[in-house]
């Protein structure tokens, strides 16, 4: 791969404020998750962020990030939710935000991703999740770290300034 | 079970009741987006890495890069027992490669568990607008016709899944009757 210097990308989103909501060890099946994506459509949350992967003996984790302020508003009816979709665990994290790197085509320039994740690992910046297609990576990281994080990508990618 | 007047005569968590309130329900509006996009040939790797402070996923993925493996997909969080769950899709020739290399390194990464699929597709809808109905439409509308969905992630303006290539076309198929194109 060519330089770090030569790989532009699109100036960083960054959303704050956020909390995300991991819903551990859901059983897979048919409509498992709907209640959760019921609400959050009954009540217009936007969902920031979304992963849902294998937690084995037939389980899927899932997390989503969404706004504090929309979290308050759904809250009160989270725990019928869990009841519903028979999550074995709900964990929140609280003040995070996510970052979103567009641009440097992870998908066809090897070492593209090791860039990004081994400068955040060297600035001590732990990313809880990250969801990265093609070439956009979105990274979940504590909201106290997002200045920090800038700089770091800002050394790491060709990032050009916001216009004014 | 109660039949007094007025008492539910159900828990209202029941499965049952949630599949008598689908029956007979109307089928659902679809959802207007602009198109489904189809990988190609991939191949994807899970691996279980330990959580904390000795994350070894951008070693991971440092080794990859150093065999000039492309990565088209990453999913990484931290499961219910604190440690790190990665998800890879990386293209299909590499796979040897990978394996090769992730065999060479196990012990210093410390991989715990680790699996692989040798063909995979990502299908990816757009856009995707943060709209929970999207994933949620995706999601149930694949499992519903027995369809494994490996991983699932958003970036940018796509929701993206990752499916056994023998899955792709009768999902594609499937998709096409809940989300409505141009």
């Amino acid at each position: 791969m060519g330089s770090a210097e030569t790989l532009e990308i699109f100036p960083l989103k960054i959303r704050r404020d956020l909390i995300q909501l991991s819903f551990l060890r859901i059983p897979t099946r048919p409509g498992a998750t709907r209640p959760l994506f019921d609400l959050l459509e009954r009540h217009n949350v936007p969902v920031r962020f979304f992963l849902e992967g294998c937690a084995g003996d037939y389980n899927r984790d899932l997390i989503i990030c969404i706004s504090n302020e929309d979290f308050t508003r759904i809250e009160p009816e989270l725990d019928e939710v869990k009841t519903r979709i028979q999550a074995q665990a709900v964990e929140l994290v609280h003040s995070v935000a996510v970052v979103r790197i567009l641009g440097p085509h992870f998908d066809i320039r090897p070492g593209a991703s090791a860039l990004l994740f081994g400068a955040l690992q060297r600035a001590d910046i732990t990313v809880f999740c990250n969801a990265t297609t093609i070439t956009s990576s979105l990274c979940v990281i504590s909201d106290d770290e997002v200045e920090t994080a800038e700089r770091v990508i800002g050394r790491t990618f060709d990032v050009p300034k916001k216009k004014k | 079970m109660s039949f007094l007047a007025g008492e539910p005569v159900m828990d209202k968590h029941s499965k049952t009741l949630e599949i008598m309130r689908r029956i007979g329900a109307p089928k659902p509006e679809k959802i207007r987006i602009s198109g489904f996009l189809k990988s190609p040939d991939l191949a994807s790797l899970t691996l279980l890495l330990p959580g904390g402070d000795t994350d070894s996923f951008s070693t991971v993925l440092q080794l990859m890069g150093d065999h000039e493996i492309n990565i088209r997909f990453i999913n990484k969080y931290r499961d219910s027992a604190g440690n790190t769950s990665l998800c890879l899709c990386i293209d299909a020739e590499s796979l040897d490669t990978a394996l090769i290399v992730l065999d060479a390194n196990e012990s210093s990464l410390g991989i715990r568990d680790f699996m692989y699929h040798p063909q995979v597709r990502i299908i990816s809808i757009y856009p995707h607008k943060e709209r929970p109905r999207v994933a949620e439409r995706l999601l149930t509308t694949l499992r519903m016709h027995g369809i494994d969905i490996l991983s699932t992630n958003n970036a940018s303006s796509v929701i993206s899944c990752v499916l056994n290539t023998e899955y792709v076309e009768q999902a594609l198929a499937c998709l096409a009757d809940v989300f409505e194109l141009p």
